[in-house]
């Protein structure tokens, strides 16, 4: 099976999730690990940084649905910066743009969360 | 079968004894005196023949008895108080005048011959279980000893021929003198003592002293002129050398078990302590194979883990993740049994051998905080020379664990451990067992949610390919006849995989067949359905679609795209990827959804070809994980377009088969083509 990595990150109040590799059905639980963590400790406000993701499946899709709505009520939000083009082509098909903000680059994301911030 | 036979022999042997004993008592009652040497030997090759049928015959009986010696034993006993009862009663009531005047009158001679038959039995019995015992517990072949004995025994029966020429006596004597030599030789074969437990062997010891005492009893009774030994001698002096025999041979034999167990005595209990380790290594063997349920064997373990190690109370832990999970305890609270093993287990360098807190340890706690313990061993159970987990054993006395203790506990961890893995491993293949149930489930599900019937008009000619992937991806398709013009299709796609995904899809069909007809824009229906799912859907679930309404008698199709790939429309040899926009299901369910589709209307022209297909097309992957993608898709599809819908589909499979061959298929596969006829023909 292909290989999948996720790896957390702070850029201030902003919480970065770097994912790489294959998200699908099996690798699926382990960011769900980290959505868990972040939930935990009260931080809502995320980026994920797709650079290095090759392929997301459904159930890698339903990761971020599962937590989104958690993360909006308490004024938080998940972004998604720096998809590649077939990453993009997915989440495109089913919709996700229309409800999320998608950003070619992670520190647009952040500075967006900053922003919001400091209104 | 082979218990008919053991009878069958019992029955031939017990016949022959019978038929020679008879023969033995009417020669007697014709010859009452055996004066002449021709009466004589017939009358000892007679008395022999009763012996050596009767030895054959107790042998089989005694034999089965081995397994409880001291019984045994006991019952000799009897008979040899027995013996000594009939001297003494004989003695009392013949007294001295048999001595003098031995008359062969019948009634005598009944008598005698009465009295030499118990004689016979009980002498035989008592040296067929001398003979039982002497095999007892023998690792080698030791018949020839006892053989060699039988052999001298019998020389010296015959030997006696004190009544024909006294000067032969010597030779009787000397066969004699040897055979008690035999007797002595083979009276030191007792191994067996040493199996019995203390308390057995305390039995033993008593019985044993009596036993040699009685025999010299009757031996020395019957060297004197007692009316019981003139009753013998005149039936048959060979079996008074017999009896003499083996009188001796008892009390030898139990002489020296007498001395052998007194000896075994301070061991006895060492002894008994090592057979209870012994015997409940083999219980746990057998649990090995008995027992899957890991919890179970735990407790098992525990609770033999007290009586090896003859301590107080026994815990066991297995490492989980890094952490110590408690499985099993035994005169212990589980908060207890925890704190301890958290005290004694933490941060340290794990233990590769038994580990001993000895009471000078121990007594620099608290004693509440050690429940009084005062010597606590853990022993790790090692599998494949790593540590699963750890076996505790404490004991509330004075007494620490000693060398002998941490061998028999390192023993004993070692062979749980291997148990406790053994069930482990059962249980993870039950559980993967149960995961295959479960994805035939999910597959027979599937197979029975997608329509097995096409349908097909003059002008719309359709085909519908499924291939399902290992694990059930959740694909859908169905079609509905919403009346005798318009058809409904959908194709549909389940986010997640297995039996989950394979009740959404159950569901899914459910609300399309309730809804289709009566709902019956395409636009109307999604939203409606959207709405259904919110209820039904967990949040991280969503299903793509198409839905769409084809007039058969026209050619207008109308659909809408809820998530799902775009739809591939092909007329005129041009191809073109249709993608009005629409949400996938399941994503929002505020007018977000609502607001985001688009229909699309198409109006078919003769010949157009429209493929509707799931993402397991376009995603398939080759070795490298590279997509099959869209351009290869339109591209078979344009190349292919003048043959027949089969022939299309099978040529798209083909491609894609050929692409993907080094990889597994994913997800399932649908694909389902149209093509519209403008002319009936």
């Amino acid at each position: 099976m292909a290989d999948f990595n996720v790896n957390l990150r702070c850029f201030e109040s902003v919480s970065i999730i770097d994912v790489k590799g294959y998200l699908d059905a099996h690798t699926a639980p382990e960011l769900e690990n980290v959505f868990n963590k972040l939930l935990n400790e009260k931080k809502f406000r995320v980026v994920v940084n797709f650079n290095e993701l090759n392929y997301i499946s459904s159930a890698g899709l339903g990761v971020f649905m599962a937590y989104i709505e958690t993360m909006r009520q308490n004024n938080g939000d998940i972004k998604f910066s720096n998809l590649k083009d077939n990453v993009y082509n997915i989440f495109d098909l089913l919709g996700f743009p229309l409800l999320y903000e998608f950003y070619k680059d992670e520190k647009e994301a952040i500075n967006k969360f900053i922003e919001q911030e400091k209104s | 079968m082979i218990a008919n036979n053991l009878r069958a022999t019992l029955a031939k042997r017990l016949e022959n004894t019978i038929i020679i004993s008879i023969l033995l008592v009417i020669y007697n009652l014709i010859f009452p005196i055996h004066n002449s040497l021709i009466l004589f030997l017939i009358n000892e090759v007679l008395v022999f023949g009763v012996l050596y049928f009767l030895y054959h015959y107790m042998n089989s009986i005694v034999e089965t008895k081995k397994e409880s010696p001291l019984s045994l034993i006991l019952n000799s006993g009897i008979l040899t108080a027995l013996i000594f009862f009939i001297i003494s009663v004989t003695d009392a009531l013949f007294g001295k005048n048999v001595q003098e005047n031995y008359h062969a009158d019948i009634f005598n001679s009944l008598i005698s011959i009465a009295i030499d038959f118990v004689f016979i039995v009980a002498v035989i019995y008592i040296f067929s279980t001398l003979r039982t015992l002497f095999f007892l517990r023998q690792v080698k072949d030791q018949s020839l000893y006892f053989n060699t004995m039988i052999i001298f025994f019998a020389i010296t029966f015959f030997s006696d021929l004190s009544q024909v020429n006294l000067s032969l006596d010597f030779i009787h004597d000397a066969f004699y003198v040897v055979s008690i030599v035999l007797i002595c030789l083979n009276s030191l074969k007792v191994s067996w003592i040493a199996f019995l437990s203390k308390k057995q062997k305390t039995y033993l010891l008593i019985i044993s002293i009596v036993l040699s005492i009685l025999f010299g009893i009757n031996f020395s009774l019957l060297s004197e002129n007692t009316p019981a030994k003139i009753f013998l001698s005149n039936f048959s002096s060979g079996f008074v050398s017999i009896y003499s025999l083996i009188m001796i041979y008892g009390m030898i034999y139990f002489g020296i078990i007498f001395f052998t167990t007194l000896f075994h005595m301070p061991t006895a209990e060492a002894f008994d302590r090592k057979s209870e380790e012994v015997s409940s290594l083999m219980d746990l063997t057998k649990l090995i194979t008995q027992v899957f349920d890991f919890k179970e064997l735990a407790d098992t373990v525990t609770s033999i883990t007290t009586k090896v190690c003859n301590s107080y109370a026994a815990w066991l832990v297995t490492k989980v993740d890094e952490e110590y999970e408690l499985n099993s305890v035994k005169n212990i609270a589980y908060v207890d049994a925890d704190r301890l093993t958290k005290k004694f287990l933490q941060k340290e360098e794990p233990l590769t051998s038994v580990n001993i807190l000895d009471s000078s340890l121990l007594n620099q706690f608290n004693s509440g905080e050690v429940l009084n313990y005062k010597s606590i061993a853990i022993a790790p159970l090692k599998v494949h020379g790593e540590i699963s987990g750890y076996l505790f054993a404490a004991r509330r006395h004075e007494v620490n664990f000693d060398e002998e203790d941490k061998r028999s506990i390192q023993a004993f961890a070692d062979y749980a451990a291997v148990a406790l893995e053994n069930a482990k491993l059962i249980a993870e293949s039950i559980e993967k067992e149960r995961l295959e149930k479960e994805l035939d489930v999910a597959r027979d599900i599937q197979r029975r949610i997608l329509p097995n019937k096409i349908p097909e008009s003059e002008q719309l000619k359709i085909t519908a390919m499924f291939i399902p992937a290992f694990e059930v991806g959740g694909d859908y398709y169905d079609f509905f006849e919403l009346s005798d013009d318009k058809l409904g299709f959908v194709v549909a796609d389940v986010s997640g995989k297995g039996i989950t995904a394979a009740f959404i899809m159950a569901e899914i069909k459910g609300i399309f067949e309730s809804l289709a007809k009566l709902i019956i824009s395409p636009t109307e229906l999604l939203i409606k359905i959207n709405e259904v799912l919110k209820n039904s859907l967990d949040r991280k679930s969503f299903v793509t679609a198409v839905y769409g309404i084809v007039d058969k008698k026209n050619g207008i199709l109308n659909f809408v795209r809820a998530g799902h790939p775009p739809v591939i429309y092909c007329s005129e040899g041009k191809v073109e990827r249709l993608l009005p926009s629409g949400l996938g299901l399941g994503l929002d369910y505020s007018n977000g959804f609502a607001n985001s589709l688009k229909e699309m209307k198409i109006n078919l022209k003769n010949g157009d070809i429209i493929a509707f297909y799931s993402d397991g097309i376009p995603e398939a992957k080759n070795a490298e994980y590279k997509d099959y993608g869209y351009d290869r898709f339109e591209k078979i599809i344009q190349k292919n377009c003048n043959k027949t819908l089969d022939e299309i589909s099978n040529e798209i499979i083909k491609d894609l088969t050929l692409f993907s061959k080094d990889n597994t298929q994913h997800d399932d596969i649908t694909l389902v083509l149209f093509r519209w006829y403008s002319d009936k023909n």
